[in-house]
């Protein structure tokens, strides 16, 4: 890419990968393939590599030659993270990625609000660190090549139509086209991670609902070296461009992300030439005292959306990321929701091509994902309501809130970003609470649905040796655990006999975890020693509480004491879908 | 009222002055302030909060 006059590249080598041979693509004809990915970007590399960290092989096919250009998403979250670091991909990230936790808004030329996410000495991770999407997307390439076995990565592979079988019992048929040769693949499940404009969705003949218009945003990443720290900086109606809003994030590599939106009167095209853009961002690096040492990189226009499928699956392809959903761009929920599409599919799509779970877990994917697509919606929109109020009455109500935040603390909240959080499947079919007859306001949190709450504990090795550590450690791709609370003794003797049977039966792995306050002599497969009772209090643990917990880390069930047959039969109703399926099975 | 709820009532607040257009808007918010100031109960309260909102209306 030769960068514009006055342009500067990205300090990246985007390298750039060759087709896969010819005669290696031609035996498409060959064997149904378990998993097909279409699309590989975020989505598509993510599934790639939570499939493959379980032993689940699959192709991935992107269109392009590389990783993708231009910054795109830049703010990852602790919930993100928290899946790569599953994913062994984390390390690069933490040690490119710059860590923030907070934030400042300013109306005009007075700071407004500032505000900080949750953040306390019991995470392990930043709440949000930023880092460009092309290094997130090179560092899971590189982490893909060392499951090499697992995962074939085919670049330059287009594919041009989905043929049949998409909702019928035999594989599917997909078209794919690379340069000077194209040729058919069937696979037992297809997942179209094909972004924004999915050709997948378009072969369906599928619709994303929602409103299909919230805004215009130009966005630009500029070269600029600077001391300011690394947080959320947001202008309403700044001296340097009356009337409108701008944002300003810090990347690695002294690279800006400058973005503002663009008057329903102002032509697109217009509005992202350079002549037009450089002026405004120049004027606001002047007005914060910035002077003019800066370089442009790479202009966009963004069209914010608030849209989504009704449903994720469709037979044997199932739809993650921007090609399922497009959020508005306040809140960074667009690619930290795709990631938590990836991790909530893998094990379910794992489980089902082992044979080890009925595919309809995999409509539990869906109704869990499309869930949390709305709630994402419903942020980003309200949002985007005050980032880009859409008519007077926001416009003339968020004034009424810049000009009273000075002298009045309580209207500040609504100023605060929302930013991305990990979301509660309230409704899915999987939680074990209901059947066991105590409602949702009976149940300490952390809930069925929720993401379990990881602390610092001790683990304990075979020799009673300490090492520090967190819960969530515990942890591993495609396997449930349980954790027990309790003073001191053993797991219920029960739990050993479920784990073989659960093994023999079906396949699963269950991990079983002890937590106490003091030095723990239980027959636990993982010990943890819960010093100071930070972690039992954390979980509202009562003595002998028992917490399931998914291979995504959300929480299947609890039990106030539990012995082998309620856990059981909760992971037997989640390897059949949920309860309807069991009883029919 | 909390965060949420706070951000909830003014949404509301705002569709209902959208709802009712432009020109329809000021006397909407004018009833509102009335019914605001009957439940507030507290005519010393009521003046500093009219006093308030009016010392707010220029930025800097």
């Amino acid at each position: 890419m030769t960068p514009a006059p006055g342009f500067v590249p990205y300090p990246f080598e985007f390298h750039r990968h060759a087709p896969p041979d010819p005669d290696v693509a031609a035996a498409g004809n060959g064997p149904v393939v378990p998993v097909v990915i279409v699309g590989g970007g975020i989505a598509g590399l993510t599934l790639a590599l939570a499939l493959a960290v379980q032993g689940t092989r699959s192709l991935v096919l992107e269109a392009d030659d590389t990783v993708c250009t231009g910054s795109r998403a830049i703010c990852f979250s602790r919930r993100s993270l928290e899946i790569f670091e599953r994913l062994g991909v984390l390390g690069p990230m933490l040690a490119k990625g710059l860590p923030w936790t907070g934030g400042r808004s300013y109306y005009r030329n007075t700071e407004v609000l500032r505000f900080e996410m949750p953040n306390d000495r019991r995470q392990k991770l930043p709440p949000m660190i930023n880092l460009q999407q092309y290094l997130v997307e090179a560092y899971l390439v590189e982490a893909i090549g060392r499951h090499a076995g697992l995962v074939e990565l085919r670049w330059q592979s287009r594919v041009t139509g989905l043929v049949a079988g998409a909702g019928g019992d035999g594989p599917v048929e997909l078209d794919v086209e690379q340069p000077g040769r194209s040729y058919r693949l069937r696979a037992d499940w297809v997942v179209a991670c094909d972004g924004g404009r999915s050709r997948l969705r378009d072969a369906l003949g599928l619709k994303l609902e929602g409103t299909a218009y919230e805004g215009r945003y130009v966005v630009a990443d500029i070269a600029l070296r600077c001391d300011l720290p690394t947080e959320r900086l947001a202008w309403f109606d700044p001296p340097s461009n009356p009337g409108s809003t701008l944002l300003m994030h810090r990347q690695p590599d002294d690279i800006w992300r400058v973005d503002y939106q663009i008057g329903d009167g102002e032509d697109a095209a217009a509005a992202v030439q350079p002549e037009n853009v450089l002026p405004r961002v120049d004027a606001h690096l002047r007005m914060i005292g910035l002077g003019r040492a800066w370089s442009p990189i790479w202009i966009t226009l963004y069209k914010a959306n608030a849209l989504t499928l009704p449903r994720y699956r469709h037979g044997r392809v199932l739809f993650a990321g921007d090609a399922a959903h497009l959020v508005p761009i306040f809140g960074v929920r667009g690619a930290n929701s795709t990631i938590d599409d990836a991790d909530n599919l893998a094990w379910k799509l794992a489980l089902v091509v082992a044979g080890r779970a009925d595919p309809a877990l995999l409509d539990s994917y869906s109704d869990e994902r499309v869930q949390a697509a709305h709630e994402n919606l419903a942020y980003g929109r309200k949002s985007t309501q005050f980032m880009a109020p859409p008519d007077f009455a926001f416009r003339t109500m968020r004034e009424a809130v810049l000009a009273l935040a000075v002298e009045t603390p309580a209207v500040r909240s609504l100023i605060n970003p929302r930013q991305s959080s990990p979301v509660r499947y309230v409704d899915s079919p999987l939680n074990a609470s209901r059947e066991e007859g105590h409602g949702d306001e009976a149940q300490p949190e952390p809930a069925a649905g929720s993401v379990l709450p990881s602390c610092p504990v001790r683990w304990l090795d075979a020799a009673d040796g300490e090492r520090p550590g967190h819960l969530a450690d515990m942890l591993q791709a495609g396997r449930f655990v349980v954790v027990h609370f309790a003073a001191e003794g053993p797991v219920p003797p029960a739990w050993r006999e479920l784990q073989k049977q659960l093994l023999d039966e079906c396949g699963v792995v269950l991990r079983t975890v002890s937590v106490r306050p003091g030095t723990d002599r239980s027959d636990a497969d993982l010990r943890a020693r819960d010093t100071d009772g930070d972690a039992a209090a954390l979980h509202g643990a009562s003595p002998e509480a028992a917490i399931l917990v998914r291979p995504d880390g959300h929480v299947l069930g609890r039990w106030e004491s539990a012995g082998g047959a309620p856990i059981g039969a909760a992971i037997r109703t989640c390897l059949a879908g949920g309860p309807g399926r069991l009883e029919r099975a | 009222m909390t965060d949420s709820e706070l951000d909830a009532a003014y949404t509301a607040l705002c569709e209902a002055l959208a709802a009712a257009g432009e020109p329809a808007a000021m006397p909407l918010l004018a009833r509102f302030a009335l019914l605001a100031m009957v439940e507030i109960d507290d005519p010393e309260a009521v003046r500093r909060l009219i006093a308030r909102a009016a010392a707010a209306t220029e930025p800097r």
